[in-house]
């Protein structure tokens, strides 16, 4: 009953969508499979190579992806997520709320919204990454480290900012001395360069 | 007996101070990532790869195998007391072991689980001593049609093995045997798939990869589940440390049970301990329903016994399966396999020749570790659990922190990480849409190898693909893989037709 429910209440191409986002898997082994076969014609092959050339395992594997990717989009159309959710037994009604995912989403909610990501906090994590790779080398490990450490904790769901702060220049020095100056691994030292 | 002379130089080397060092934190490491859930021994290895690199490759090694038993001792540790896994090797262990927890027998039940790991690795490593060194001899007769078909076999059993899906498996596969292409083709010198970028001539590096599936599509997946989990309470550990000789006479033969069932998976690529540890539960149980008075399902010991013997004697005879074959048959073991490659070691046949020192001291250290870890777990196993307390998000920055740290220090190159985060989100995606990580790792390790063999066999043929079945040895691969995979979709198949039954009934 609740999954007729929730087909009248959320029709259309977007809900649609919103149960098969699995589709970017076989979207991605699609464009990889396409890479390669573009790739492999295209290839620079040097003349008097030994008959299997370097083509043809490439070529293999790029018609292997167009027909896994085929396959894979077919099962996931023919099996959206909820329906996988709904299956589970002794759950409550699947109300597909987006919203589900929330820290202040309720325990009991907490079940069948286990296959739905928190959005906020992979964006975070992910742009953390992204600042910290753009600005290793112009600020040096220590600051960018630290930075790291911050932004993926505070992504997590830590909420004390001002003692991560201290905690996270902690740990990215404890780092700097002991791989830097005690392993000798090549750290980059940034702004920072003349105070050490 | 060579062996036992070897063995012995092996046990000289490894009891220096120094390299007992390494075993005990080896061991440590290995423990605290086996308790901690959502942490392996794949993704610490891999975490360790790059800042090891500047250690003699002994001593890495002898800390390598002290991570990878210790992520089996520890994995039970919270899965008992909170009936949280610490790992997938520990859910069939944990079934009954928490069950035990909960009627008060926490601290038998991690002692069962304790001596249970030890039992198993100790009885794996004492067979690969002896078998070892026999099996890379046979290895010494394969030609390159016998390397392919034992690629090939590793390609398959691991995709339909792994994972809820033989098409899901495959999928992944394809996607590391695509990211193995990357670089210049070692036999005919032609770039590939490098878009003129000079920094991608040597291809994608393994570490890269282990360091982006493992670590942080781990960290991105638990970013994306937040706030959607259940914590669970933490039972604390009460009861006799010492099992009682009833209970003992009980553990005992589910202790050997599971480590035969466990030794031969070692070598079978099937992804590593999953299998086992829930055939010798499955075993375990149906022994004792047979007999009155079954505990099954309020805390049997056997139940703990036989899936934690089991894990790690497959951990073990797998170790052996690498070194001697050069086969990874899990995904600890493929970054165990990309650890050789990184100090310029091929396992295989000739590893007992050519670093036959380190080979023994590798195989003594499994018998030092064992011990290592049964002092470290049995008394301490509550004292692990405490690390539990240590909030997670703490803990996943800690390790964000560490791998790109590794990441950076190995190449000083910026696009290595910005290529780990992208591998990241695919590890992340696989994770989301139940696609297994094992097969990304074993094609990115064995596409390569693969693809040499079969090129290196049809120009010794001269294009006659024939050669590629005609060796008795590589066509007995191909029929017992034909045959396995027929067995197991037809056994998937009744399963689905029996569950659709069910269902039909129950509406």
């Amino acid at each position: 009953m609740s999954t007729d429910q929730e087909t009248l209440s959320r029709t259309g191409p977007a809900a649609f969508l919103r149960r098969r986002t699995g589709l970017v898997v076989p979207l991605l082994l699609l464009v990889i499979g396409v890479t390669l076969a573009i790739g492999t014609i295209t290839m620079d092959v040097p003349s008097n190579v030994a008959s299997p050339g370097p083509r043809l395992f490439p070529g293999v594997i790029s018609v292997a992806c167009v027909v896994l990717a085929a396959f894979l989009g077919a099962d996931m159309l023919r099996r959206p997520e909820p329906e996988r959710v709904a299956e589970r037994p002794a759950e409550a009604p699947a109300t597909a709320d987006e919203t589900g995912a929330d820290e202040t989403g309720a325990k009991a909610a907490a079940d069948e919204t286990m296959f739905r990501s928190n959005r906020p906090a992979v964006l975070g994590l992910v742009g953390t990454f992204v600042v910290f790779i753009a600005l290793l080398e112009p600020l040096g490990w220590l600051l960018a480290g630290a930075l790291l450490f911050w932004g993926v904790a505070r992504a997590l769901g830590s909420r004390r900012p001002v003692f991560d702060t201290f905690l996270s220049i902690a740990i990215s020095s404890i780092v700097q001395l002991a791989f830097s100056a005690g392993l000798g691994l090549n750290l980059p030292p940034g702004v920072l360069a003349g105070v050490f | 007996m060579d062996q036992l002379s070897n063995l012995g130089d092996g046990f000289l080397t490894v009891l220096t101070p120094m390299n007992m060092l390494w075993v005990v934190v080896g061991a440590l490491l290995g423990t605290a990532v086996g308790v901690l859930p959502g942490l392996g021994s794949a993704m610490a290895v891999a975490l360790l790869l790059p800042v090891t690199f500047s250690l003699d490759p002994i001593g890495a090694f002898i800390m390598f195998a002290g991570v990878l038993f210790g992520g089996l001792f520890g994995d039970s540790i919270s899965g008992i007391l909170m009936n949280t896994p610490g790992n997938s090797t520990a859910i069939a262990g944990t079934i009954e072991g928490h069950r035990m927890a909960k009627s008060g027998r926490a601290a038998q039940a991690l002692a069962t689980s304790a001596i249970g790991a030890f039992i198993g690795g100790i009885v794996s490593s004492i067979l690969v001593v002896f078998f070892a060194p026999s099996l890379a001899d046979l290895a010494t007769l394969f030609g390159p049609e016998e390397y392919l078909a034992l690629a090939v076999f590793a390609f398959v059993a691991i995709s339909a093995v792994v994972g809820e899906s033989f098409l899901r498996g495959l999928a992944a596969l394809v996607i590391g045997l695509a990211i193995a292409l990357v670089g210049i083709d070692a036999m005919s010198g032609a770039s590939r798939f490098t878009g003129g970028q000079p920094e991608l001539f040597d291809g994608i590096d393994i570490v890269v990869i282990t360091v982006g599936l493992l670590a942080l599509g781990e960290v991105i997946a638990v970013a994306a589940r937040r706030g959607t989990e259940k914590e669970n309470a933490l039972i604390p550990s009460s009861g006799r440390l010492w099992l009682t000789r009833r209970e003992f006479r009980l553990a005992l033969p589910a202790w050997l049970r599971g480590t035969s069932i466990g030794v031969p998976f070692g070598v079978i690529p099937v992804g590593g301990s999953e299998v086992p540890t829930f055939l010798a539960y499955g075993a375990e149980r149906r022994l004792a329903s047979r007999k009155p008075g079954s505990m099954f399902g309020k805390g049997a010991i056997q139940g703990v016994a036989g899936p934690e013997a089991a894990g790690n004697a497959t951990a073990g005879t797998a170790m052996g399966a690498l070194l001697a074959l050069g086969l990874p048959t899990s995904a600890t073991a493929a970054v165990l396999l990309a650890a050789f490659r990184q100090y310029g070691l091929q396992p295989g046949p000739l590893l007992f020749d050519r670093a036959s020192e380190l080979v023994w001291a590798l195989l003594a250290s499994f018998f030092v570790g064992m011990v290592v870890l049964l002092i470290l777990n049995l008394p301490f196993a509550p004292l692990w659990a405490q690390l539990l307390k240590v909030p997670s998000h703490y803990l996943y920055a800690g390790i964000s922190v560490f791998a790109m740290l590794g990441i950076y220090a190995t190449s000083s190159k910026i696009l290595d990480l910005v290529l780990v985060l992208a591998i990241g989100l695919l590890g992340f995606a696989m994770r989301r849409y139940g696609l297994p990580v094992a097969p990304v790792l074993i094609g990115v390790i064995l596409g390569p190898l693969a693809e040499t063999e079969f090129r290196r066999a049809l120009a010794v043929s001269e294009g006659d693909a024939s050669v590629l079945v005609s060796s008795p040895i590589a066509a007995t691969l191909y029929s017992v893989l034909v045959l396995g995979v027929a067995g197991l979709l037809i056994q998937r198949a009744r399963a689905r037709r029996r569950e659709r039954a069910r269902l039909d009934v129950a509406a």
